[in-house]
């Protein structure tokens, strides 16, 4: 039944062409989200936990969020639990995969997907999508790491020299634009944390004139917007 | 996590610091955070109404509006954890006032609908928007400030708590007054009272025997006690209301010297109140040195018993005492010492060769004494017939009020540095001098003029024959009708001291020397509320002298008064009461009191009051400046 309801709504692609590139930002409905994962072997490793907020425009729904931890349904890598904390007597109790990836779909609905470096996060979300669900999101995404590189490279917010690439980045940056950073390293923290990021950029945007969701979506392609080129192991989302 | 961050923040933020931890986490899930930078129009006036109410979580807004006159004028600054927006939110179809972030600003958001089921189901926070901020959140600022600085016992607080009639003794002994002082001594033996009502022919209450008065009036004189009693009792009767609060009976104790009270309810006797009632109520007390006060003979007596009374601040601060009892009943218990002082002088000196009154002035006059302040008082005696007798009445006050000046001095009441006193020939005058002064000081307000009416027309009598000071206060009210001009000078003064408004996340404050960054809560204030509420009096000629009695007094014949006038008199207590707790504070640890606060020493709460209070006046101070303004410079 799940399923079905996916098929209706979840092809890739039918919501990103529902989008018109000239809405004004104001009006988009955004999902901020982070994942936490197993570790970082695109075949093995999978997720632990999901954290997302929803925004309405630059406006951040505090009441709304998304929080869930779940049974990777896969061994854990030892290294991993030395960065987010969560040990595999922890996620054993949770409840499996695929009831909290449909709840994440209806979540996310139709709205724009926003994260630092989403495109790891959206790997590992649509690849468990695809083999318990048969579906992806299909939803439009904006990865603030693009953003910001925009945004440094104009000299609009200062480049943060982070010493572990684009993830430790998210705090240099935070810690730049005066955010406190309440608990790293937690799906849900993280995602606070981005959507506060993702806040303040759209202001500056808006002072930039950029204030359609289309030149947006231009700026923060997760494929190599902004002016990314990182070797590959430096992608981490932890 | 964030909700617990967000609740803890909504926690201290008034009205939402009313709210138990399940309704606080049922707001804060329809909570939304937006960030405006610096320059933003938040709301612009005319516009769009607020879809939210509005709370600053960091940074500043700026409030204001555009009118018609004045173009852009700056009503606000509002700063964190301060709210905005509820006007518009529910006032209609337009926002009322712009809001631009004056720097980098954070605001967290509750939905218009999660505001209203909040008005709908929560008495605490209607009030808040709905009622007057003062008028509610008063009362509940003192019990925090209350709750903060004193451990207060359920004892403690009884004075102002209990009603007369709950402590009362129900069964009141009464006699026709028509028996004997035997008799009736007899029927106080048998049930064992100290105290007998007698009633007249008509079966009404007429007067009271007392064990004082068979001591002192039968047993002392060697009166006959087969004479009626009526003659030996004590007439008329001092009456109280059973729904009165025991403070006010103790007041009456202390003004009458009296240790019974007969309690009245729906017009009817219902019992009696003694003093010992009181005493088991709260042990020791202000009866109780107003009693000491009553018994001592010499000066030096009084100066031990007077340094009981800052004790009887904090007593009644810890009882939860409004600022205004606070000073009522610190006021009596002073008149009561200096009346004892001018008895002895009386004794000291001889018989006055004219009748005279002893006035007092400033805050003495205004009964708004809290911790020992300079003497201001004054002597007007009765017109001499002759050279001689002005010679002989000069002379004798001379001796008198400098006699009269140095006792107060040993009994904590410091000297008045602008000499403001009696022993100062210039002040211890005959009526008709004091009334040449009055109006020469309304005919031509020069400086000085001016000075002096503000200090002195504040007076009231103290001491002696009252009826002179009630006829100085008559010429002054004939003087003062339609004096556009002087009251135009008066205007002048109660506008000069703004409060602070202007200040973002602090109060603006005192910029340099010894007391930078403190705020003087009597200059900036409590000064302004008293010489507004003393103008309006003033064009009103309304004889009160104390700043909440001509607030009361003026209902319903000063249109400011009308609609200010209970938050005036709110902002005077909570401002008065933040100064005798920080005063009582520094009596306490041995240091001098003095009128500056550490704003950072308030709590949110405070502050806000405090900020609300500010406001008010300023506000009162604009309509006066408006009415005034051919007169302003």
């Amino acid at each position: 039944m799940v399923s079905t309801f996916f098929e209706r709504f979840w092809q890739k692609g039918q919501i990103a062409g529902s989008l018109d590139p000239e809405t004004v930002i104001d009006d988009v409905r955004f999902v901020v989200i982070d994942t936490e994962l197993t570790g970082l072997d695109q075949r093995r490793d999978s997720l632990i936990s999901i954290g997302a907020f929803r925004m309405n425009g630059s406006a951040i729904e505090l009441g709304t969020y998304f929080n869930r931890m779940m049974n990777p349904e896969r061994a854990m890598n030892p290294k991993s639990v030395l960065v987010h904390g969560v040990t595999p007597g922890e996620v054993e109790l949770e409840p499996a995969q695929k009831p909290i990836l449909a709840e994440f779909l209806s979540y996310c609905k139709d709205a724009v997907l926003v994260g630092h470096c989403i495109d790891v996060d959206l790997f590992y979300l649509n690849k468990e999508l695809r083999s318990l669900h048969g579906t992806e999101l299909g939803n439009p995404a904006v990865d603030t790491y693009s953003l910001y590189e925009w945004l440094a490279g104009r000299g609009i917010v200062r480049p943060q020299k982070a010493s572990g690439g684009a993830s430790t980045a998210l705090f240099a940056i935070a810690a730049d634009l005066g955010i406190a950073v309440a608990s790293a390293h937690n799906a849900l923290g993280d995602a606070y944390t981005t959507a506060q990021i993702f806040q303040r950029f759209l202001s500056l945007f808006r002072r930039e004139g950029i204030t359609t969701i289309g030149a947006l979506l231009r700026i923060g392609d997760p494929a190599g917007g902004g002016t990314r080129a990182l070797p590959a192991g430096q992608v981490s989302n932890f | 996590m964030i909700i617990g961050e967000l609740t803890e923040f909504l926690g201290k933020v008034p009205p939402f610091q009313l709210l138990d931890a399940p309704q606080l986490t049922a707001v804060a899930h329809s909570v939304s955070m937006e960030f405006y930078p610096k320059g933003t129009l938040i709301l612009k006036q005319g516009g769009k109404p607020s879809d939210y109410l509005y709370i600053i979580k960091k940074g500043g807004v700026r409030v204001s509006r555009l009118t018609a006159d004045e173009g852009e004028v700056t009503i606000d600054y509002r700063s964190e954890s301060d709210l905005f927006g509820y006007l518009s939110l529910f006032g209609g179809d337009k926002a009322r006032a712009s809001v631009v972030a004056v720097e980098d600003t954070i605001c967290y958001r509750i939905d218009r609908a999660a505001v209203r089921k909040l008005l709908d189901t929560h008495e605490g926070v209607r009030d808040f928007f709905l009622k007057s901020f003062l008028n509610i959140y008063i009362d509940k600022t003192f019990k925090e400030m209350h709750d903060k600085s004193m451990s207060t016992s359920a004892a403690d607080r009884i004075m102002f708590t209990t009603t007369i009639g709950e402590i009362a003794s129900k069964d009141v002994i009464t006699a026709p007054d028509s028996i004997s002082i035997r008799d009736a001594a007899g029927i106080m033996c048998q049930n064992k009272i100290s105290a007998l009502v007698l009633n007249d022919a008509n079966g009404l209450p007429s007067g009271i025997v007392t064990d004082r008065d068979l001591r002192g009036k039968v047993v002392a004189r060697g009166r006959d006690v087969n004479e009626p009693v009526r003659y030996v009792m004590s007439a008329p009767l001092i009456r109280s209301d059973a729904r009165d609060l025991c403070f006010e009976a103790v007041l009456k104790m202390i003004r009458y010297n009296i240790h019974h009270l007969l309690v009245i309810k729906d017009g009817a006797m219902c019992g009696m109140l003694t003093n010992h009632d009181l005493m088991l109520l709260q042990g020791n007390s202000p009866l109780s040195i107003a009693r000491d006060i009553e018994e001592q003979q010499s000066v030096e007596g009084l100066v031990g018993v007077s340094r009981q009374v800052n004790g009887i601040v904090g007593m009644l601060l810890k009882e939860g005492a409004r600022a205004g009892s606070i000073a009522r009943v610190i006021t009596e218990i002073n008149d009561r010492l200096v009346r004892k002082v001018l008895e002895i002088a009386e004794r000291k000196y001889g018989q006055p060769p004219l009748r005279y009154c002893w006035i007092a002035f400033g805050s003495e006059g205004r009964k708004e004494q809290t911790f020992r302040t300079d003497q201001d008082n004054a002597i007007i005696y009765a017109d001499p017939a002759s050279p001689h007798e002005a010679d002989t009445a000069a002379r004798y006050f001379s001796g008198f009020a400098s006699f009269v000046r140095d006792s107060l001095v040993q009994c904590g009441f410091p000297l008045c540095p602008a000499d403001f006193m009696a022993s100062n020939p210039k002040w211890c005058k005959p009526l008709k001098s004091w009334k040449k002064f009055f109006s020469q000081w309304i005919s031509e307000p020069t400086a000085d003029a001016v000075l002096n009416s503000v200090t002195f027309f504040d007076f009231r009598a103290v001491h002696g024959e009252h009826l002179l000071a009630e006829e100085l206060r008559d010429t002054l009210c004939v003087q003062l009708k339609d004096r556009k001009v002087f009251l135009g000078y008066i205007a002048n003064m109660a506008i000069k001291n703004r409060p602070p408004i202007g200040f973002l996340k602090t109060f603006v404050v005192e910029k340099s020397g010894e007391h930078k960054d403190m705020l003087n809560m009597k200059i900036k204030g409590l000064a302004p509320i008293v010489d507004l509420v003393r103008l309006f009096a003033l064009e009103k000629q309304i004889r009160e002298t104390s700043t909440l009695d001509r607030i009361r007094s003026l209902k319903g014949q000063h249109s400011l008064v009308d609609e200010f006038g209970d938050e005036l008199a709110q902002a005077f207590e909570f401002i008065m009461l933040l100064r005798i707790q920080h005063q009582f504070d520094q009596v306490t640890k041995g240091n001098i009191p003095d009128n500056f606060i550490n704003p950072d020493a308030l709590t949110n709460l405070e502050k806000k009051t405090a900020k609300e209070a500010f406001h008010l006046i300023s506000r009162v101070q604009d309509l006066v400046i408006e009415r005034y303004k051919h007169m302003i410079w």
